[in-house]
C-alpha cells in the first residue's frame, strides 16, 4: 500500500509542475544563448559558419573604433533613459499608488496600455509627431517659423522615443512596490519627528527600492539592444550597438562577429542586473518573500 | 489646524497630479494623432479636418494585410496558450508545494524578462538555423515568444495567487474530489480571471511583437514587420489606419481586463471572512 | 496490536511524523470509540493540527497505521476516505451557494440528485440553515457560515468527523453557544468528532475525552473529569485549569503523601510515585483547590490542611469567579479564587491560604 518512495523522491507534484516551464525556458532561451556565446568564437566566411575556436571577432569589437562607439553610445543611452524614467515615474507612481483611491488601477493600466500596441506602431505615432513632416514642424513650417533641428532624427530624439517606450514599465514597477507598501509606517516616521523629506529619505525610498531597481534594469535592458528607435528617429549619428548587431545577421552576414556583439551585449546587460542586485539589501528591503 | 495641513498636503499634491497628466498628454497625443489622421484626407497636414475612411478600405483590400494578420493572431494564440498553462502549472507549484528550489524556479521563469528582446529573436534564430537546421516558421517564432509570455504571464499569475488559500483545495479532497475534479471544480472557479490576463497579456505581446518574430519567421509576414517594411519609406495612410486599429483592440482587451479585475477580484483570495 | 472491535471506529497504531529533523509526531497509539466526542488538547507546535491531517489523509506518517472502521488506510487518499471534516477558516467554496456547498461531498461521491435533495434538506433543517440555501458564503455571518461547514462536513454521514479548531475565529459569545450545538449533533448522530483545540476551557465543556500533547506526544489520555482532577504530568497540571507552582525538595515519603519544603515552608501534599526524600519535586494547585480565611479566625481552620500565613495583595473579579492574590511571608505568591458571593475580605487583610493535603498534585523533577 505505501507508495514507492524511490519513485516518489524525484517525481513530486513541485517537480511535474515546475518542470514544464523549467524544460521550456532551458530550450528556447538558454539552448540559444549558449549557442550563441558558441558561435562568437568561431569564425564567419561569405555567410558560412566555421568552427575554428579564436578570439578574432572580440579582436575586431574592441579594437575597432567604431564599435567602442555604438557601444559607449547605447549604454550612455540606457543610462541616461533609465534615470529620466526613474525621476519621472516616481512622483506619478506614488500620486497613483497613494491619492489614486479607487481609480487607482485605471490610472495605472493607462500608463501601461501603450506598451502593448508594439514598438514599431509607437515609433510612427511619435514621428507623426515629431517628425519632419509631423505635427510640430509643419505647424511651425506654415505659421512661418524654421522647424526645430532638434526633434528631427537626432540622439535627442531617440532619447524621447525611448522614455516614450520605456516608462510604463517604470511606472508599473514602481507603482506595484508602492501598491504594496504600508503607508501608515510614514505616519509613524512622521509622528516620531520626521519631515516629509527626511521620512520619505528614510522609509519610503529604502522600502521601495527593490520595485525601484527591478524598474531600472528593465528600462535599461531594451534601451541597450534598441534598433528601431535610432533608426527612425536618430538620425545619421545616432547608431547604436543593437543596429550594428542586427546588421551582422541580416545584410553583413557575419554570425560570428555577430554572436560576439550578442555576449558583449548579454554581458552588459547582466553587469547591471548584478549592480542593481548588490544595493538590494533583502533583510532590509521589506521583503517578506513568496507564499508560504 | 486641519485645514492647514489639509492645504499644503494639496499644494504638495499638484505638482505629481500636473506632471501625471503631462505624461499621459506625452504617451496618449501621438496616439490621438494618429487615429486623427487616419481618417483624413490628408495625413500630412490634416487640417481642416476632411474625413474620409480610405485608408481602411486600402489596408482591408491589401492582401499582404490581412495573410500578415492571420499570422500575428497565431502567433499571439499559440503563444498566449503555451505562456499560461506553462506559467499557471509553475505558480502552482511554486505555491502549493514548498520546496528549497521555489528561489531557483521563480529565477528561472522569471529570466526572460531580462533578457532583450533582441537577443531572444536572434539567439533563437542562431540556434534554429545552424544547430538544427530549421528555415524560418511560425512553431520557432511561437516558442520564442513563449518564452517572454511565460515571464510576464508568471508574474500576473503569481502576484494574484499568492492570496488563494490552498486549503481550499484541501477541503474538497477530503471531501471526496480527486485532483483532477479538484482543480476544476475549485481552483479554476476562483482563479481564471488571473489566467485570462496573463494569457491575454502574453497574446498582445506576441501578436504586435516585431524583433523576436522576425528572426525566427524569415519571408513570412506579421503585423508588425509589414508596419516595418512600410516605415521605412516613410509614414503612409495605411500605417495610420493599422496603428489606429491596433490600439483600439489594445484598449479594447485592457477594457475587458479592467472590467474583470474590478468584478472578479471582488471574489477572488476569499478567506472565509 | 489491536484485534478488531466494532465499537472502535478510529486506531491510531504507533504513528510518527518527521518534518525534516522536527518530529511533528513522535510515536501516537490511539482508539477512538464509535460514538465519542474525542478532544486533541496542545497548544501551537505540539503537533495536534499534523495528527488530525495524517487522519484526514492529508499527510501520510512517517511510520505507524491509521485504521478507519477496521480498514487500514494509512496510505489512501484523502477523498477515498469517506470521512467529514470542518476547517478553521471554514472553507467554504467561495464561488458556490450554501447549497452548492452543503451537497459538494455527495456529488464527489456520485449519489442521485433525489437522494442529495433529501440529505440536504435533512442537513438544513438539522442545522437551522432553511432560508440561507442560495446564498453566497460572502453574505453569511460567522456563525452561519460555520453551521454551513458543519453541515457540509455531516451531510455524507461520514464514519468520523475532524474539527480543526472551528470555534477560533469566531466572538466569544458565539463561540459558547456552539460549543453547546456541536456537542449535541455529536450526541444526536453518534458519529465520532475528533476535536482540535489549544483552549483547554473548550475541550472541557465538549468532549468526552480529551488527550493533552506535546511535542509530538500524548500527555495524558483520559476522561475530562480525570485530566482535570487528576492530571498524569506537570505539563498537563499546568496546561488544563489554572494553578499554583511550587517547588522544593523531598524532606520525607509517608504512605500516600509526602512532606516537603518549598522556600522554608513546609507543605504536605499527595506523593508524586517514585520519588525518594532529598529529590526535588513541583507541587501544582488549582486556583479554585486553595481557600482563603481571614487571620483573626485561624482556629477555625481544619486540621490535615496546609495553612500558610499571607496578606491580601489584590482581589481580581473576573465575573463568576474571583481570584485572590495573597503575598506569602517570604516573598512568594499564592493564587485563590473563589465565588464572589462570599467576597468579604479586602485588599491589606491578614489572611490565611489552606487546602487539603490530598488536593493538588506533585511531580518529580
Amino acid at each position: 500500500m505505501k507508495p514507492d518512495s524511490t519513485w516518489r523522491a524525484f517525481i513530486t507534484p513541485f517537480v511535474l509542475l515546475t518542470g514544464p516551464g523549467t524544460i521550456f525556458i532551458s530550450i528556447t532561451l538558454l539552448l540559444p544563448l549558449l549557442t550563441i556565446v558558441m558561435f562568437s568564437f568561431w569564425r564567419t566566411e561569405s555567410y558560412e559558419l566555421y568552427a575554428d575556436w579564436n578570439l578574432d571577432n572580440y579582436r575586431v569589437l574592441f579594437g575597432e573604433a567604431a564599435y567602442r562607439t555604438f557601444l559607449f553610445r547605447s549604454v550612455v543611452s540606457g543610462a541616461l533613459t533609465s534615470l529620466i524614467c526613474l525621476v519621472l515615474a516616481w512622483p506619478v507612481a506614488y500620486y497613483i499608488a497613494r491619492h489614486g483611491g479607487r481609480y487607482r488601477l485605471l490610472l495605472v493600466l493607462l500608463l501601461a496600455a501603450p506598451f502593448f500596441t508594439g514598438v514599431i506602431l509607437r515609433i510612427a505615432a511619435l514621428q507623426g509627431i515629431l517628425g519632419p513632416g509631423g505635427l510640430i514642424n509643419m505647424t511651425l513650417g506654415l505659421a512661418g517659423f524654421a522647424p526645430v533641428k532638434l526633434l528631427m532624427y537626432t540622439p535627442f530624439a531617440a532619447t524621447i522615443g525611448h522614455i516614450y517606450l520605456y516608462i510604463p514599465f517604470m511606472v508599473t514597477a514602481i507603482y506595484l512596490s508602492l501598491v504594496n507598501f504600508d503607508f501608515a509606517l510614514l505616519d509613524t516616521a512622521k509622528i516620531n519627528g520626521a519631515g516629509p523629506f527626511r521620512a520619505f529619505a528614510e522609509v519610503t525610498w529604502p522600502l521601495n527600492w527593490i520595485g525601484t531597481s527591478i524598474g531600472t534594469v528593465l528600462v535599461f535592458i531594451p534601451c541597450l539592444a534598441s534598433t528601431i528607435t535610432p533608426r527612425f528617429l536618430g538620425g545619421p549619428n545616432a547608431t547604436s550597438f543593437g543596429m550594428s548587431l542586427s546588421q551582422q545577421f541580416g545584410e553583413t552576414g557575419t554570425w560570428a562577429l555577430g554572436s560576439a556583439m550578442s555576449v558583449v551585449m548579454f554581458i552588459f546587460s547582466f553587469l547591471v542586473i548584478a549592480i542593481m542586485s548588490f544595493t538590494i539589501d533583502l533583510r532590509r528591503s521589506g521583503f517578506t518573500g513568496v507564499g508560504k | 489646524m486641519i485645514g492647514v495641513t489639509d492645504r499644503t498636503a494639496r499644494w504638495r499634491r499638484r505638482p505629481m497630479a500636473g506632471l501625471l497628466n503631462l505624461l499621459y498628454v506625452f504617451l496618449y497625443a501621438p496616439i490621438l494623432y494618429v487615429i486623427y489622421a487616419s481618417f483624413s484626407q490628408d495625413i500630412v497636414w490634416p487640417f481642416p479636418p476632411a474625413f474620409t475612411s480610405q485608408a481602411y478600405a486600402d489596408l482591408v483590400s491589401n492582401s499582404l494585410y490581412s495573410d500578415a494578420l492571420i499570422n500575428s493572431l497565431i502567433i499571439g494564440l499559440g503563444s498566449g496558450i503555451i505562456s499560461t498553462a506553462i506559467a499557471t502549472a509553475g505558480v502552482i507549484g511554486i505555491l502549493r508545494y514548498p520546496s528549497k528550489r521555489r528561489t531557483l524556479i521563480i529565477v528561472i521563469f522569471l529570466s526572460p524578462l531580462f533578457v532583450a528582446e533582441l537577443l531572444i529573436g536572434i539567439s533563437s534564430l542562431a540556434f534554429n538555423a545552424r544547430i538544427l537546421g530549421l528555415p524560418g516558421n511560425m512553431f520557432s517564432a511561437i516558442a520564442a515568444n513563449a518564452v517572454e509570455g511565460v515571464a510576464f504571464s508568471f508574474l500576473i499569475i503569481l502576484s494574484q495567487l499568492v492570496r488563494y488559500d490552498w486549503q481550499m483545495d484541501e477541503a474538497a479532497m477530503v471531501f471526496g474530489a480527486r485532483p483532477t475534479r479538484c482543480f476544476w471544480e475549485v481552483t479554476l472557479p476562483t482563479i481564471w480571471p488571473s489566467l485570462l490576463g496573463a494569457f491575454l497579456i502574453s497574446f498582445i505581446l506576441a501578436f504586435n511583437n516585431l524583433e523576436i518574430s522576425f528572426y525566427n519567421l524569415g519571408a513570412i509576414p506579421t503585423l508588425p514587420s509589414v508596419a516595418w517594411g512600410s516605415l521605412r519609406f516613410g509614414l503612409g495612410p495605411e500605417l495610420f489606419a493599422l496603428s489606429a486599429l491596433t490600439n483600439g483592440f489594445v484598449f479594447l482587451i485592457f477594457a475587458v481586463m479592467y472590467v474583470l479585475m474590478r468584478t472578479g477580484l471582488v471574489k477572488f483570495g476569499y478567506r472565509g471572512k | 496490536m489491536s484485534t478488531h472491535d466494532d465499537t472502535v471506529s478510529l486506531s491510531l497504531q504507533d504513528i510518527c511524523k518527521q518534518f525534516g529533523p522536527v518530529k511533528a509526531v513522535d510515536g501516537v497509539n490511539l482508539d477512538i470509540r464509535q460514538d465519542e466526542f474525542f478532544a486533541l488538547l496542545g497548544p501551537s507546535g505540539s503537533g495536534k493540527t499534523t495528527l488530525l491531517r495524517i487522519i484526514a489523509g492529508l499527510e501520510h506518517p512517517t511510520s505507524g497505521r491509521v485504521m478507519v472502521g477496521g480498514q487500514d488506510v494509512t496510505y489512501m487518499p484523502p477523498y477515498h476516505r469517506r470521512i467529514g471534516m470542518v476547517f478553521q477558516n471554514f472553507l467554504l467554496f467561495p464561488h458556490k451557494t450554501v447549497a452548492e456547498n452543503i451537497v459538494f461531498p455527495l456529488r464527489m461521491q456520485n449519489i442521485v440528485k433525489a437522494q442529495r435533495d433529501e440529505r440536504l434538506s435533512w442537513a438544513i433543517h438539522l442545522l437551522r440553515l432553511e432560508g440561507l440555501e442560495a446564498r453566497y458564503p460572502h453574505e453569511l455571518s460567522g456563525g452561519q457560515q460555520q453551521r454551513v461547514s458543519l453541515a457540509r462536513g455531516l451531510i455524507s454521514r461520514p464514519a468520523l468527523l475532524l474539527l480543526d479548531e472551528p470555534l477560533a475565529n469566531l466572538d466569544r459569545e458565539l463561540r459558547a453557544e456552539m460549543e453547546i450545538e456541536i456537542r449535541r449533533y455529536q450526541k444526536e448522530l453518534k458519529i465520532p468528532f475528533i476535536y482540535v483545540t489549544h483552549n483547554q476551557e473548550e475541550a472541557l465543556t465538549m468532549s468526552d475525552r480529551i488527550a493533552v500533547m506535546r511535542n509530538g506526544v500524548f500527555e495524558q489520555v483520559g476522561h475530562r473529569t480525570e485530566v482535570y482532577q487528576k492530571p498524569a504530568t506537570a505539563f498537563v497540571a499546568g496546561f488544563v485549569g489554572q494553578s499554583n507552582q511550587m517547588e522544593g525538595k523531598v524532606d520525607k515519603v509517608n504512605g500516600s503523601l509526602l512532606a516537603f519544603t518549598w522556600k522554608g515552608t513546609k507543605l504536605v501534599v499527595p506523593h508524586a510515585g517514585d520519588v525518594k526524600a532529598g529529590d526535588p519535586v513541583r507541587f501544582m494547585i488549582k486556583h479554585e483547590d486553595v481557600q482563603v480565611e481571614i487571620a483573626s479566625r485561624k482556629a477555625a481552620l481544619p486540621a490535615n490542611h496546609n495553612r500558610l500565613p499571607g496578606k491580601l495583595r489584590d482581589i481580581i473579579f473576573k465575573g463568576q469567579t474571583v481570584n485572590y492574590l495573597i503575598d506569602l511571608e517570604g516573598g512568594m505568591e499564592i493564587v485563590a479564587s473563589g465565588s464572589p458571593r462570599d467576597m468579604k475580605l479586602t485588599a491589606g487583610d491578614l489572611v490565611f491560604v489552606f487546602w487539603p493535603q490530598e488536593a493538588g498534585a506533585s511531580f518529580k523533577l
